[in-house]
């Protein structure tokens, strides 16, 4: 009897242990970031007020080392879902199964730092811009993961699949049907695309009805990856999504080959022996799902080598001090705004019409509000300065089409308050805040998203704002709106809607008419004119294949809606890759020539960190 | 007892089908649908529209209802909008996953609880009894997330005794030795964690039963007539006891198999709880519908269970 307490005892003891250890292990890493943060903001406030710069990260890292033979890098895919496993350009959905993919990639053109496609890939692109047509040359003897050689047919490949009528994705679109020929085989009058004509066997011909400056981003149609035909071309369309062929025996072109997959928990590759720049350093390369609680005490032990994906800002603290990695980071193809609704969509037409007499139809006010709200404070505070103000509709990472010299609207609330006088907007109840111009009360709905845990904080912050200036801004709905919801409204011009907090990843074709022309449904402030059209119109002439003159009409652009405030850029985003200390060199240029079979490791496994 | 039983199930068939139209009316009147959230700058606003017709979104709810239940009865569920696949395959692979976990979380609760409750009422009011007390509060005043991060960062990354997270590691080739114990060796630590959570209840059922149970008649009868107490104990006691536990048993199994949201996102387990909230969120519709029925026919098949388990355990009870 005796004895059975005491084991009961110990056991019990054990675990009170264990609370307390863990009690304690959290209690010293969630107190030392804070005081170490605390500090060091206070220091760059009191040296630098007005300079306050984004927290820099270096785009590359090398570390010293006697490099091992081969050996197996561990990434982590952050992902509080299983992933997909949709392994295929033409087929997939999900960013997470594209992250999967990068390293076993599919693509045939390489890109320049402004994703404009370049001779360096696996094919090359001549545009004959009088005709409308395209013609693509691929390198001799680059092969499969399978060891089948390259065709022609395997670039045409990915056009049969996205143009079929039993194809289900949303890659056949007003782009794809530019192709001669697209319609006709997606109506199943025709068997093949018309437009795309194999010349001989390296060169491809594609013909399409028009051909503007986008064709260098990858736009107007043109596919920038290949399918292996050898294997595709006998699985209907159909029944491709549930294939093998893209869920577990995949070929592909990129330096490691998909060789083991459990599906929605990780991934194994190992080195593609065929990769036409060689075959990688690395044996192998394990991809595997990690839950977001846990991802910084992962890399904190050493369990993974670099996360395949961002690793989120808001959890930066948590591995700002560990001595085991190097964290990196780039510009991300994105902006938040802010729209004003300043119209509606007309479904039958197909067009936006201008509302005269909507609530922000007035410029004045519409810049108030940009200069009114303090976005550096809420990058600084909420997100850590890991995102920085916005100050164009164009993300700095296209080098040649963003414009610096745009200040954008900076946080000054006199200046606010000066065109709001000037607009008419005055405080005729004296209650500190300000009436319509009609002299009633003067109630704006703005709707924010909710998701983020700090999504409720940062719209009250907002709304402060206003309110200092005098404006009486108030929640849509009364509360942040679920993502779901949100877009609903938004795109059916809900009327309890007058401005917006929203958000665009780009993509890589930074031309602006998907989202700001007048046919445009993406176009959700449902602004107008026929300037703006014009820059639009311009950005994509045939004029603009010359590059000054693009870059110009996009500077023009920026400026304009800069001007007329009619969407206001928020932020941009920084996008975040830890690296661990063992991994001899890493890049995330975009413009970069780092390729993944240069990946080198110095040590049997990754480094642990010593705090 | 069998008619009982085959009559019960006849009856489970109006209710699921009443639980399937609300489910569905209500499912359908959820913002949004499986295509908002491929909004992008580079997704066609027309092709999008193109697929919700195709998808057959703007047809009366009733004919989509109509046209769902059809294919259901015949055991086609639909296919996953998120996933690309048929629901069924889809669901096989979770349940499997999380069949694997509730079994082993039910064992190892028992075989945690039962030794415990026992001792807690034979020593009542013992240090060991107050020990036992303080656990099971502690236990059940524990938030699952709290301590399964306690466990996942204390014994999976900090002592490195177990893996944390997926179901297998990915060397072992399907089927063979390595991989089987490897599954199991994944499922350890959230089964710990599930079982610890759950001891509570049957743990003071347990303890309050035996209490009550050592001032029985029978008991004294027993006693008197000379057997030893440790006898009394495992044949009389502990049997009388179990009634009540084994009552919940039923409920305890189905209630496992719905999964646990917390419990499978933090050791990134896939299992049904983490695809019911995912598919929710991504108004899977086909998924979502699938799921309700399930879990609404688990809850249904529990009731039955714990009815059987009962008057096996108990002679006296009899269902007819």
């Amino acid at each position: 009897m005796n004895k059975k307490i005491w084991a009961l005892l110990a056991l019990l003891l054990a675990l009170m242990l264990v609370l307390g250890a863990c009690n304690n292990d959290g209690n010293t890493s969630s107190e030392d970031p804070p005081e170490g943060t605390t500090t060091d903001d206070g220091e760059t406030d009191a040296e630098a007020e007005d300079t306050e710069e984004t927290a820099s990260f270096p785009l590359n890292v090398e570390n010293e080392g006697d490099v091992i033979d081969g050996g197996t890098l561990k990434v982590a895919l952050v992902n509080d879902s299983p992933f997909q496993g949709i392994f295929s350009t033409v087929l997939y959905e999900d960013g997470y199964d594209a992250d999967i993919m990068e390293f076993a990639s599919n693509a045939i053109f390489q890109t320049d730092g402004d994703f404009l496609l370049n001779g360096e890939g696996i094919a090359s692109m001549e545009v004959d811009q009088e005709n409308n047509k395209v013609t693509i040359k691929i390198r001799d003897g680059v092969k499969w993961s399978d060891g089948e050689p390259l065709k022609i047919e395997d670039l045409i490949q990915p056009y049969l699949i996205i143009g079929h009528p039993d194809y289900t994705g949303v890659r056949y679109d007003v782009d794809f049907q530019n192709i001669v020929g697209a319609v006709e085989y997606h109506d199943g009058k025709a068997d093949t695309i018309s437009g795309i004509e194999k010349v001989d066997e390296t060169t491809l011909e594609i013909s399409f009805n028009k051909l503007s400056p986008a064709i260098f981003s990858g736009g107007d149609g043109i596919w920038t990856s290949a399918e292996p035909s050898h294997i595709l071309k006998d699985i209907p369309v159909a029944d491709l999504l549930e294939s093998d062929a893209v869920r577990r025996d995949i070929v592909t072109l990129g330096a490691f080959k998909f060789d083991k997959i459990i599906p929605g928990e990780s991934v194994q590759f190992v080195k593609n022996e065929h990769y036409w720049k060689g075959a990688p350093k690395l044996d192998q390369v394990l991809v595997k799902t990690v839950p977001s609680t846990s991802i910084s005490v992962a890399l904190k032990t050493g369990e993974y080598d670099m996360t395949a994906n961002t690793f989120s800002s808001d959890k930066y603290p948590e591995i700002e001090d560990l001595d085991n990695i190097t964290v990196l980071g780039r510009n991300e193809l994105y902006y938040q705004y802010i729209g004003f609704k300043l119209g509606k969509y007309d479904i039958e037409k197909s067009e936006v019409v201008m509302d005269p007499n909507a609530k922000m139809g007035d410029v004045k006010l519409r810049q108030a509000m940009g200069y009114a709200l303090d976005v550096e404070q809420v990058s600084e505070v909420y997100y850590n300065n890991l995102r920085e103000r916005a100050n164009s509709l164009i993300p700095p990472v296209f080098k040649s089409f963003y414009d610096d010299t745009l200040e954008g609207y900076t946080y000054d609330p006199d200046k606010a308050n000066a065109l709001l006088d000037e607009a008419g907007y005055e405080d005729v109840d004296g209650d500190g805040l300000r009436e319509g111009k009609d002299g009633k009360p003067l109630e704006i709905k703005f709707a924010t998203m909710s998701g983020a845990e700090i999504a409720e904080d940062i719209a009250s912050f907002y709304l402060q704002n206003l309110k200092d200036v005098g404006l009486n801004v108030t929640l849509a709905t009364g509360r942040t709106i679920e993502f779901n919801s949100f877009y609903d409204k938004v795109q059916a011009d809900d009327p309890e809607i007058d401005m917006f907090m929203a958000a665009w990843g780009t993509g890589t074709n930074p031309s602006p008419s998907g989202l700001y022309s007048k046919t445009a449904q993406y176009n959700f402030s449902r602004y107008t004119s026929d300037k703006l059209e014009e820059l639009l119109a311009a950005i994509d002439s045939p004029e603009a294949f010359d590059s000054e003159y693009r870059s110009g009409k996009f500077r023009e652009w920026q400026e304009y809606m800069s001007e007329n405030a009619p969407i206001i850029p928020i932020q941009y985003r920084l996008e975040l890759r830890p690296v661990n200390d063992r991994v001899k060199f890493y890049d995330i240029d975009y413009a970069g020539n780092f390729d993944l079979n240069q990946i080198e490791l110095i040590a049997e496994e990754p480094i642990k960190s010593t705090k | 007892m069998w008619k009982t039983i085959f009559r019960r199930v006849l009856v489970m068939i109006p209710q699921l089908f009443v639980l399937s139209l609300l489910i569905f009316i209500m499912a359908k009147f959820m913002p949004g649908d499986p295509f908002t959230g491929m909004i992008t700058p580079d997704t066609d606003p027309a092709r999008i529209e193109e697929l919700r017709i195709q998808a057959g979104f703007y047809d009366p709810w009733y004919e989509q209802y109509f046209r769902w239940i059809s294919n259901a009865a015949q055991g086609d569920f639909g296919k996953s909008y998120t996933y690309k696949l048929p629901v069924s395959e889809l669901l096989g692979d979770r349940a499997l996953n999380t069949l694997w976990l509730a079994l082993l979380s039910v064992f190892l609760l028992y075989l945690i609880a039962i030794p415990l409750g026992v001792l807690a009422g034979r020593y009542q009011n013992t240090f060991l009894d107050k020990t036992v007390v303080l656990y099971s509060f502690i236990s059940y005043a524990i938030p699952v997330f709290v301590l399964a991060l306690i466990f996942l960062f204390f014994f999976g990354y900090q002592l490195q005794w177990f893996p944390t997270s997926g179901t297998v590691d990915i060397k072992y080739d399907n089927g063979s030795l390595g991989y089987i114990w490897s599954k199991i060796y994944h499922i350890l630590l959230p089964a710990i964690t599930f079982a610890i959570l759950g001891t509570t209840g049957v743990i003071q059922y347990l303890r309050t039963e035996v209490i009550d149970a050592k001032s029985q008649d029978y008991v004294r009868t027993a006693r008197s007539k000379g057997i030893p107490i440790n006898k009394v104990y495992s044949r009389h006691i502990f049997r009388n006891s179990l009634l009540p536990v084994a009552a919940f048993l039923g409920f305890t199994i189905t209630g496992l198999l719905g999964g646990s949201i917390f419990i499978e996102t933090i050791f990134g387990y896939p299992g049904m709880g983490q695809l019911f909230i995912q598919s929710i969120s991504g108004r899977d519709y086909s998924v979502i519908t699938a799921l309700v029925m399930l879990y609404g026919f688990l809850t249904l098949l529990g009731s039955l269970l714990s009815d059987i388990i009962m008057s096996i355990v108990d002679p006296r009870i009899r269902i007819d």
